[in-house]
């Protein structure tokens, strides 16, 4: 079972500092809810565990590789960044076709997630007509498909519906229960408070926050002011 | 590499938008030939039958604006980092890239050829000229035309990698043609304007002895194009290695 591991990341942008001196782990097992304002060096983070932005600083560590090192990089990690990153004019169906050629996953995988995500009947649609839950869906399909052992999506809350959200939850809970590390990125509290295990708060770039959902709660009596407390600091600083 | 090919050739199967530009493409070569015949194009000469398939060489600009597709168009989609996500390894995508796009451009001047020339015959059977198929010039004409559409499509796919914004590419490589290589053509004189990419490739690509004068030869507008090709995807490769992808 493979552990996600950022080790003193930071990215500077020009002039901003997006991420500084990150460090957090995520173990197998358990639901990591990676958590800060909007604008607080989520996706930057995210973005370079995957190796798509080159950090200016630390590294990040897969099961002890780096990303790009991975050789068959979608059946350790499925990630899903942008629940826009679709070409309109494909369907969904070909869309995870496209995926499963480049990363060399069995077709017949593709049915089967199609069912698993709920969008068999619409797989033949073009994205262009989907709903942004949809959407979320297919993003989630994408990650899923290489039937990896760590999950990385960021903000997949974003467009689903109450029934969606519920759907998410369980559906993170299961794959956390297998056995595998699930990160989740929100800028919510929210959303991960009901299934995130373990919490990693971040504002300004930096971590303000790395332990049990427990320990927050009782510090401040409540999530949300842990959260608020732990994201205001920033302003103060 | 093959991994990376197929997925590339799929991507572009499961679409219709870069299939559409290139029937545009063809349409340009048979509205083209149409054109020059109508307009009263001396169908005796057989200048006139190279002058009609050189229309095949004018579809190379849709053959560029197509390569301009292959990155640039996944940056707009936002399907690149899916694609990077894949295969980290961004060389060998941008490599499968190349390959694809400049043999489907070699395609598409195949077809276009044959467009070409189908075209070019009933006008000139309907008009009762004789329509020599013996004409070696029509030929090497038809040749460069192909070898203007693969190549063409390699510098898009270059062009695209380098500059990322679909839009941004587009006008430049546009621009470029329509209005800047005439002026930096005039700035640096005939002698050094038969060098630039879009005057080597009308050397290539346009029927010899069409009254262009200050042209290389077919041959080495030819090789000039296949050099602008090989700078531009080597461009296209370390422009995408190491670049964040936000």
């Amino acid at each position: 079972m493979a552990t996600v591991e950022v080790r003193q990341l930071s990215k500077t942008f020009r002039s901003v500092r997006a991420v500084d001196d990150l460090s957090f782990s995520a173990p197998p097992g358990k639901v990591t809810g990676f958590l800060g304002p909007n604008g607080s060096g989520k996706t930057t983070t995210l973005r370079m565990v995957l190796g798509l932005v080159r950090p200016t600083g630390g590294d990040s560590l897969i099961d002890g590789k780096r990303y790009v090192d991975l050789p068959s990089p979608r059946r350790v990690v499925g990630a899903m960044l942008d629940a826009s990153g679709f070409n309109l004019g494909r369907t969904g169906r070909d869309h995870l076709r496209v995926l499963a050629t480049s990363a060399g996953i069995d077709r017949g995988r593709i049915d089967e997630i199609l069912d698993e995500v709920d969008l068999t009947t619409a797989a033949d649609r073009r994205v262009r007509g989907y709903s942004l839950g949809m959407k979320q869906r297919l993003g989630l399909a994408a990650a899923l498909l290489g039937d990896p052992e760590i999950l990385i999506l960021d903000e997949p809350a974003n467009g689903l519906d109450p029934a969606g959200m519920a759907w998410l939850r369980a559906l993170l809970r299961d794959q956390a229960a297998s056995g595998r590390t699930v990160i989740v990125s929100s800028h919510v509290l929210s959303e991960v408070g009901q299934t995130a295990d373990h919490v990693v708060i971040v504002s300004g770039g930096r971590l303000r926050f790395d332990g049990s959902l427990a320990e927050l709660d009782s510090e401040d009596g409540s999530l949300e002011a842990g959260f608020l407390r732990l994201t205001a600091a920033e302003v103060a600083a | 590499m093959i991994a990376a090919l197929r997925t590339e050739f799929m991507k572009l199967r499961t679409v219709r938008g870069p299939w559409l530009l290139l029937a545009a493409g063809l349409l340009i070569v048979v509205a083209g030939i149409s054109g020059l015949v109508i307009s009263g194009g001396n169908l005796k000469s057989p200048a006139t039958q190279s002058a009609a398939v050189a229309h095949l060489g004018i579809a190379a600009i849709v053959s560029l604006v197509f390569g301009i597709l292959a990155v640039a168009g996944e940056y707009r989609s936002r399907t690149i980092s899916d694609t990077f996500l894949s295969s980290p390894r961004r060389g060998r995508i941008v490599a499968a890239k190349l390959i694809v796009y400049a043999a489907i451009g070699a395609v598409v001047g195949v077809v276009g050829a044959a467009l070409a020339v189908a075209t070019a015959s009933i006008w000139w059977g309907a008009k009762g000229a004789d329509f020599d198929l013996g004409n070696a010039d029509m030929w090497h004409t038809i040749i460069g035309g192909i070898v203007a559409n693969a190549l063409y499509a390699a510098i898009g796919v270059g062009l695209g990698a380098l500059l990322r914004t679909l839009t941004a590419a587009i006008i430049v490589a546009v621009g470029w043609i329509a209005v800047v290589e005439g002026i930096v053509g005039q700035l640096i004189g005939t002698d050094l304007a038969k060098w630039l990419p879009f005057t080597a490739g009308r050397a290539l690509a346009l029927a010899a002895g069409g009254g262009d004068t200050g042209l290389l030869s077919r041959g080495a507008g030819g090789i000039v194009v296949a050099a602008y090709a090989a700078v531009f995807a080597a461009v296209a490769v370390f422009s995408t290695l190491k670049r964040d992808v936000t």
